[in-house]
């Protein structure tokens, strides 16, 4: 900004926040106070006594650490999918020539308006056939299949601008196509792939509607988190915990890489031409 | 792009004898790339077959029959649709979505392009408060369910009830989230409110990215930090601005997560949108036909605010 901004534009920012800052402060609260001061309001002033019985006893009351084990092995693996497939596709369409290659192109990069809902019912029925209800096959293959929607326009967006000489030297030099892509393109690639690892990531771990249909045992944390969380439940105190473990992980990776998220959304939602 | 091979294939003007050579070697080339690309892609197309066209597809087929539980589906041509059309209950759902939908989108751009434009005026003194804004967007949004909950629960726990007590407002006291009228209201406060910090972020950087010789000019010209605001930055953010109103119009037509834990669709099924129906439909009620008619109802409308962004997709892919 030029000139002197007036001095009451971050004090005033800071009381807005206030509305955003009170409701994350009152579940870390509500987490380390007794159950009972929990039920009368986690504001509260009149009987101050903090306590981490909640973050010792939750974890023998909900299954809480399997599922963190299984959000975390659903979300690597689909993430790792994800960069690994998606830069292979995105080269084929930015730089080689093959019949069916715009149609195909077309009808990816559009599919990112398609809701979730438009294709559960039938996988559920398709994954009920196939016996794979409650294996994570079949929550994978959609994870890894819907992203491509947005993955690949993201990455082949970043490949428009990717230097041509630099595939022509390698094809004079008499690199085949499948060679230029591991050797030149995909190590100069690195950030666009990060950038889909990183809303990947995020996706597959907040990720509930999928998981909720298709897995019944081994359940991922925000199946487990929206299942103890009935409106008339008690145990403010250890469902305060379950929300902070079940959020944590994608709350910290998102805050950490903010930039690359925001630039990943800018351009997989085409405002970057 | 100035070259790109592949497309300006089909619309290449007539050929002399020079490029009909040249089209020879293309061609050739052409189908030296395909074993390649295809390899390339496999992996792709066989995933985003499974679980995209395959079950787009199948989606509308199933709409056109009659399926109850384990009973032997029967045809039942547009019945699905006649009965949708007839049933209060989607009726319903179809105010909601709308309601929800707009009002979801306009008070979450609304907010964030307010504070956006706030803080481009003080970038950094505001870096703080900006980050635990678009924090609550980073929470998973079954999460901001729950949150949202023990600020509407009913009992002396509840936050928005207990402040109400506090300020001597004790008789607007209400049982929010139990309350068909209020419901509705309570959700879409709790969806915006984690949804501001996405339009915040994105208009933020349409601000941040106004030229510097724009702002000296203004300056120069004797524009007080208001009239920069006004007539530079405001217009210049509209970029992010459209760009927030459209992830922000697709998000809340999705929207699931959030509307199962804080109401679960109730009560008495008012605060079900057509994305919520169709799961109720579906998968409580296995009447997996008529959910897949309603599902085609929820895409038509997604695929109405869409227009826009996929004929500029379309185009731009070369």
């Amino acid at each position: 900004m030029i000139g002197k901004a007036p001095h009451w534009i971050a004090p005033l920012v800071w009381v807005i926040s206030i509305l955003w800052i009170i409701p994350l402060v009152g579940i870390v609260v509500t987490s380390i106070r007794p159950e009972a001061d929990t039920v009368l309001g986690w504001w509260r002033l009149d009987h101050v006594e903090l306590t981490l019985n909640a973050w010792i006893s939750v974890w023998s009351k909900y299954p809480l650490a399997e599922g963190f084990w299984v959000t975390l092995q659903l979300a690597s693996i689909a993430t790792v999918g994800s960069m690994i497939l998606t830069p292979a596709a995105a080269y084929a369409f930015q730089f080689l020539r093959f019949p069916g290659r715009r149609i195909l192109l077309i009808i990816i990069i559009n599919a990112f308006v398609l809701p979730p809902q438009v294709v559960i019912i039938p996988l559920f029925t398709l994954w009920r056939q196939m016996g794979l209800i409650d294996n994570i096959a079949s929550v994978l293959i959609p994870y890894v299949g819907l992203s491509f929607a947005w993955s690949i326009f993201l990455v082949k967006n970043f490949l428009e601008d990717f230097p041509r000489e630099l595939i022509e030297a390698a094809r004079i030099d008499g690199c085949g196509p499948v060679r230029i892509f591991f050797r030149v393109v995909l190590p100069n690639s690195l950030s666009p792939i990060f950038a889909v690892g990183i809303l990947q990531f995020l996706f597959c771990w907040n990720s509930l509607l999928i998981p909720l249909l298709f897995l019944r045992t081994e359940v991922p944390l925000p199946v487990i988190f929206a299942q103890i969380s009935g409106m008339y439940d008690a145990n403010w105190d250890l469902r305060a915990v379950a929300a902070i473990v079940t959020t944590i992980v994608p709350l910290v990776v998102f805050l950490v890489f903010q930039r690359q998220f925001a630039g990943g959304s800018l351009v997989t939602s085409g405002s970057k031409e | 792009m100035s070259e790109a091979p592949a497309a300006s294939f089909s619309t290449a003007p007539p050929l002399s004898g020079g490029d009909q050579r040249k089209l020879a070697a293309a061609r050739w080339r052409w189908f030296a790339d395909m074993p390649a690309a295809y390899l390339l892609l496999a992996p792709v197309l066989v995933l985003f077959a499974f679980s995209v066209v395959y079950p787009l597809i199948q989606t509308i087929w199933l709409s056109f029959w009659d399926i109850k539980g384990l009973y032997p589906p029967k045809f039942a041509g547009i019945g699905n649709f006649i009965t949708l059309f007839h049933d209060a209950t989607f009726q319903r759902a179809i105010v909601t979505t709308l309601l929800w939908t707009v009002c979801t989108t306009v008070l979450s751009v609304t907010a964030g392009w307010i504070i956006a434009l706030l803080c481009s005026m003080a970038p950094r003194q505001t870096l703080i408060p900006r980050v635990l804004i678009f924090a609550a967007f980073g929470v998973s949004e079954a999460v901001t369910g729950y949150i949202w909950l023990g600020i509407f629960r009913p009992d002396a726990g509840g936050l928005l009830n207990s402040l109400l007590q506090g300020v001597g407002l004790g008789a607007l006291a209400h049982p929010w989230l139990g309350d068909s009228a209020t419901a509705i209201w309570c959700l879409i406060i709790a969806y915006s409110w984690a949804q501001t910090g996405l339009p915040l972020i994105l208009i933020f950087a349409a601000t941040q990215a106004v030229p510097r010789n724009v702002l000296e000019a203004a300056y120069v010209d004797g524009a007080t930090p208001w009239d920069i605001m006004r007539r530079v930055i405001a217009p210049l953010s509209m970029q992010g601005v459209r760009v927030a109103v459209f992830i922000n119009l697709l998000g809340s037509l999705r929207a699931f997560d959030t509307i199962y834990v804080l109401t679960g669709g109730g009560p008495v099924r008012s605060t079900e949108t057509i994305g919520f129906f169709m799961f109720r439909e579906s998968f409580t009620q296995f009447k997996l036909g008529y959910g897949a008619a309603a599902t085609l109802v929820l895409l038509v409308a997604v695929l109405i605010i869409s227009i826009p962004a996929i004929i500029q997709r379309t185009a731009a892919a070369r």
